[in-house]
């Protein structure tokens, strides 16, 4: 009797056992934002190779399936639908963009997996008549937000400028739903801080369909003489705002760009020198996560690790992994207290989920962001003074 | 509105109808003359934006002697494309031209994606791509000065070669008539091929430009294909010349209505289809 | 003849539209919670053949609109825009977006009545762009300006913890859009048919293939015209407001994104133009296809995609149903030649 027990325990803990653990990715593999994808994508693969290298999860290997959702809501929607109902995941990671995780909501409501989400910075926050993410999911017990909201990317910038001590800021964003609510913001904080935004002009990007001609926005920048002149824009509109501002003759003496992520090889252009921005991550960081981190990458990849995005993939996956280690199941409840109350590893340093605004898991905050300046061909980290690499210099 | 900016708008909008002329005068040569209808040009950009990119990473090539490479590369890749798969869809109707050129397209885009990846690349270490010539209190960019030079001088090569040479001739008349021209003892499928790499060369020699400027990613070239068409049918189809003067009106409109009203740059677009559809429908309406 | 060919069209269209009715109980019974992916992949399908459909009805008449997406976005808004400013019911904005976009292509066909080939599609591409700037740049508090606004879903099925699984809940939301989407469908094939069985089918090929001509036959040009806009711009219209309320949310670069357009136009091309079940197979074939090849090669499935579109374009220059077409009239050449040979069968 007491063997047939013993073998009925085996059976059930074995066949418990016998099933790994399974996490769900949504990421844009192609598509406009596949540079993104690309980069989530080689982090969770470096992030399960470790993981699996230390024992895996629950002592099997984990598994992930990476679903291309392109950035496009209806792709995204269909990908996401397929995870839970034709693999049967429990557990959801990636994300990035703001307008197919809008619409997920309805369908992450109706299935309710755990969600660790990185992207989707768009809030809603100070937008009455927009509800963007943090609004419609922030209270949702089984939501873990991973990427800082936009007005945590601003709110950095705060700090950062207060410190700078300028009197008068020129702002250039993209006319998108990226740089208008950013700029809107950045005004609105800027003023109450008593610096004087003397500019405030929208431009279109050259990812929607600008040409990379910004001299009619940049001399107005001349003409408004502000002590630093502040973008908001994407990736490939760094280089011409840069070049082109040295060309028109306009020398501000702090030029500060935002962008989600800045190109391959920028650093060695001549006319980057000085121009600041935010980085959430760089491969020269010092701290000792970010080295072994920035090896292991190297190893796996051949590349070093440019984008920031792969550096939060790696973070999020091995979140789940510590997760649901602790946790010892894969029970909703039990994971969920866990990702709550932990503290994780990652490149930044360590990190939690903590409530903000109006959200109960929010992950990294504005104390994410790092203010990096271009000198001399190297993204030297110039603020938080305690991180920094080297010492800023003005343009002028 | 600040008219102390006026003179600078001007400038800088003449001197950007050279990127627009540089990207619309290939397409010009496809459509314009030849007759095929390629949904796959902006990749030909983009081609040319990477080769120079990789040019520049892998040999440190200035991109301007880049040009020198890619040139005759995009125009090998041209002609076999066309050998390969354009010219057994010349004869059917233009929409499957459309749809063909539209599949070559999503391949090309999507091998540069497996190749460079999503990120965008920027060549470093252009040393003129930041220099302005200051004359009499405004800025003219040394950059857009040398497309537009670049662009005037390809635009009136190709309209020499297609009125004087016997090539240019030789595709003028395929065009108008492919029958009579083969009856008259031109090799048709060699001028199309001749034809079709020169489009794709001209505008790896755009992509070029396309590189030193912006940042490209692998889906660059949409938003130059639209615009190109949209010069290309401004101008008027079969008319070289005119694209010049078609890309000084929407670049000249497009600094203008960007520098003189608050916000302006993000009305560049509206401005430029404006003219576009304002001028179709007008002349169209006066031929009447 | 023409009578009856109407009425075995129309059966068939209904036989058809009922089958897929039937489909999601199929799926579910047959794939029990995988039958919500399944059905997320349909919705899309549809979408698409509402959408190619949508398009061949207005390239009938030779015009080569590349406005679609204007339409399609102009549909979103309108939806959106109603919703936001009033407190109209939720399903009022599907047929105010089919009004809007009926008349917004009233306008711009009426405008463009002596454009052709190649000038009407840039006409067209440039009224496209020119819109999505402008709906940019709309006052914040009418359409959410460059960010946007939100829209509620059309279906919000209740979960009864105990009474169901949480999947249930998303099959019946897919299958209520799947019903919504195939609807529209419905409304579209029976316009095509009808037209396809009328006298308008010979005025629309007339005008496709010389207006002058046409004119001097007895028909009308520009009011040819611009019923095929006007209506193909309805329909479309009403399939951007149903996929506003489906993804929760409309901004003006991705509602106004210039890819629907270049979808709505190669896939026709791909099934066979001027038809009614081309456009329709088209969009079931490739939206397989293109999942198909994303499931079976992780990395460049699109490369894969491309080729298939080059290669059957090379291969069947009139779509699949040019092939079906040729295929059938070989057929019958050969059944004729094997009733007048000796030894062969009696016609």
């Amino acid at each position: 009797m007491k063997k047939l027990l013993a073998l009925m325990v085996a059976a059930v803990v074995g066949v418990g056992l016998a099933q790994p653990v399974t996490i769900g990715i949504l990421s844009p593999l192609t598509g406009g934002a596949a540079g993104t994808g690309q980069a989530q994508k080689a982090g969770f693969e470096l992030a399960l190779a470790e993981i699996n290298a230390a024992g895996g999860v629950l002592g099997q290997p984990l598994r992930i399936i990476i679903e291309d959702d392109r950035a496009d809501p209806a792709t995204s929607v269909a990908a996401f639908e397929k995870l839970m109902t034709e693999d049967g995941v429990e557990f959801i990671a990636g994300g990035f963009s703001s307008g197919a995780t809008l619409a997920l909501v309805e369908s992450f409501r109706t299935f309710q997996p755990i969600v660790s989400w990185i992207g989707g910075a768009s809030s809603g926050i100070g937008n009455d008549a927009f509800d963007g993410i943090e609004e419609l999911l922030g209270q949702e017990e089984w939501f873990f937000h991973v990427h800082p909201w936009d007005y945590q990317n601003v709110e950095a910038t705060f700090g950062f400028i207060g410190d700078l001590g300028v009197d008068s800021v020129a702002i250039l964003h993209e006319d998108g739903a990226f740089g208008t609510p950013g700029a809107a913001g950045l005004e609105a904080g800027l003023e109450a801080m008593g610096v004087d935004v003397v500019l405030r002009e929208a431009f279109t990007s050259t990812l929607t369909g600008g040409t990379g001609d910004f001299r009619a926005t940049l001399s107005k920048v001349g003409a408004a003489g502000a002590d630093m002149l502040y973008w908001i824009g994407y990736d490939p509109d760094a280089q011409p705002l840069s070049s082109q501002l040295k060309e028109l003759g306009v020398a501000p003496a702090y030029v500060f760009g935002a962008p989600p992520g800045w190109p391959t090889g920028i650093e060695a252009a001549p006319e980057m020198q000085c121009v600041m921005g935010l980085i959430g991550y760089l491969p020269n960081l010092p701290n000792p996560e970010a080295v072994a981190f920035a090896d292991a990458y190297r190893a796996m990849h051949g590349t070093d690790p440019d984008n920031y995005m792969s550096a939060l993939a790696y973070a999020q996956l091995w979140s789940y992994a510590d997760a649901i280690n602790a946790a010892g199941t894969t029970d909703q409840a039990a994971v969920i207290e866990k990702l709550k109350t932990m503290t994780f590893g990652s490149p930044m340093g360590d990190w939690s989920f903590k409530p903000s605004i109006e959200a109960k898991h929010q992950g990294f905050g504005s104390e994410m962001w790092l203010v990096f300046q271009f000198q001399n061909g190297v993204r030297e980290i110039v603020w938080p003074a305690d991180r920094a690499t080297a010492p800023l210099a003005a343009c002028r | 509105m600040d008219l102390s900016l006026l003179p600078q708008a001007l400038v800088s909008g003449v001197l950007a109808s050279g990127l627009y002329a540089l990207v619309a005068v290939g397409l010009a040569l496809a459509i314009g003359v030849i007759g095929i209808v390629n949904f796959a040009h902006g990749e030909f950009f983009m081609i040319g934006a990477f080769l120079a990119y990789q040019l520049f990473v892998s040999f440190g090539f200035d991109p301007l002697l880049s040009i020198l490479f890619v040139a005759p590369v995009l125009f090998l890749i041209g002609a076999a494309l066309y050998a390969s798969t354009i010219r057994f869809v010349l004869k059917a109707p233009e929409l499957n031209q459309m749809l063909l050129t539209f599949g070559i397209g999503i391949i090309l885009q999507n091998l540069a994606l497996m190749i460079w990846g999503g990120d965008p690349r920027s060549i470093g270490g252009v040393p003129y791509r930041a220099v302005g010539l200051q004359v009499g209190g405004v800025s003219v960019g040394l950059v857009p000065l040398g497309s537009f030079v670049i662009s005037v001088l390809l635009v009136g090569g190709l309209y020499l070669v297609l009125a004087r040479t016997p090539l240019g001739r030789a595709m003028r008349a395929v065009a108008q008539n492919r029958v009579g021209a083969g009856l008259v003892g031109l090799e048709v499928n060699r001028v199309y091929l001749v034809a079709f790499g020169l489009s794709a060369l001209l505008a790896g020699i755009g992509g070029v430009m396309i590189a030193v400027i912006q940042s490209p990613t692998p889906t660059v070239g949409l938003a130059f294909t639209l615009k190109a068409f949209a010069i290309v049918v401004l101008a008027g189809l079969g008319n070289i010349r005119g694209i010049v003067s078609a890309a000084m009106v929407v670049a000249l409109a497009e600094s203008l209505v960007a520098t003189m009203v608050p916000n302006g740059d993000a009305l560049r677009n509206a401005v430029f289809f404006a003219i576009i559809l304002g001028t179709l429908v007008y002349r169209s309406w006066r031929r009447a | 003849m023409r009578g009856r060919g109407l009425w075995l069209d129309l059966l068939a269209a209904a036989l058809f539209v009922g089958l897929l009715a039937a489909l999601p109980g199929i799926l579910r019974g047959a794939y029990g919670q995988a039958s919500v992916s399944y059905l997320a992949l349909g919705i899309r399908a549809v979408g698409l053949a509402v959408l190619a459909l949508s398009w061949d009805l207005v390239a009938r008449t030779g015009q080569l609109s590349l406005a679609h997406a204007a339409f399609y976005g102009a549909g979103g808004y309108a939806a959106a825009v109603l919703l936001r400013l009033t407190d109209a019911p939720v399903w009022a904005g599907i047929p105010l977006a089919g009004v809007v976009a009926a008349a917004l292509a009233l306008a711009l066909g009426g405008a463009t009545l002596r454009l052709y080939g190649i000038y009407f599609a840039i006409g067209t591409l440039a009224f496209a762009e020119v819109l999505k700037t402008v709906v940019k740049s709309t006052p914040f508090a009418i359409t959410g300006g460059s960010v946007g606004t939100n829209l509620p879903p059309l279906f919000r099925p209740q979960f009864v913890a105990g009474a169901m699984e949480r999947w249930e809940v998303a099959y019946l939301r897919n299958q209520g859009y799947f019903l919504v989407y195939l609807g529209l469908l419905a409304l579209a094939i029976l316009v095509s048919v009808l037209v396809q069985r009328s006298r308008l089918r010979h005025a629309f090929t007339a005008v496709r293939t010389n207006e002058w001509v046409a004119g001097v036959m007895g028909v009308n040009p520009a009011r040819t015209k611009l019923v095929a806009f006007v209506i193909s711009s309805a329909i479309v219209g009403m399939l951007g407001a149903i996929e506003a309320h489906r993804f929760g949310s409309v901004n003006p670069d991705a509602t106004f994104s210039v890819h629907t357009t270049v979808l709505a136009l190669v896939t026709p091309i791909f099934g066979g133009l001027y038809t009614t079940v081309g456009p329709i197979l088209a969009a079931l074939v490739l939206s397989g296809v293109e999942e198909t090849l994303k499931r079976t090669l992780s990395d460049g499935y699109l490369v894969a995609y491309g080729v298939v579109l080059v290669v059957s374009i090379l291969f069947m220059p009139r779509g699949v149903m040019g092939l079906f077409r040729s295929l059938a009239r070989r057929r019958r050449a050969r059944a004729a030649v094997g009733a007048v040979a000796p030894g062969g069968r009696d016609a």
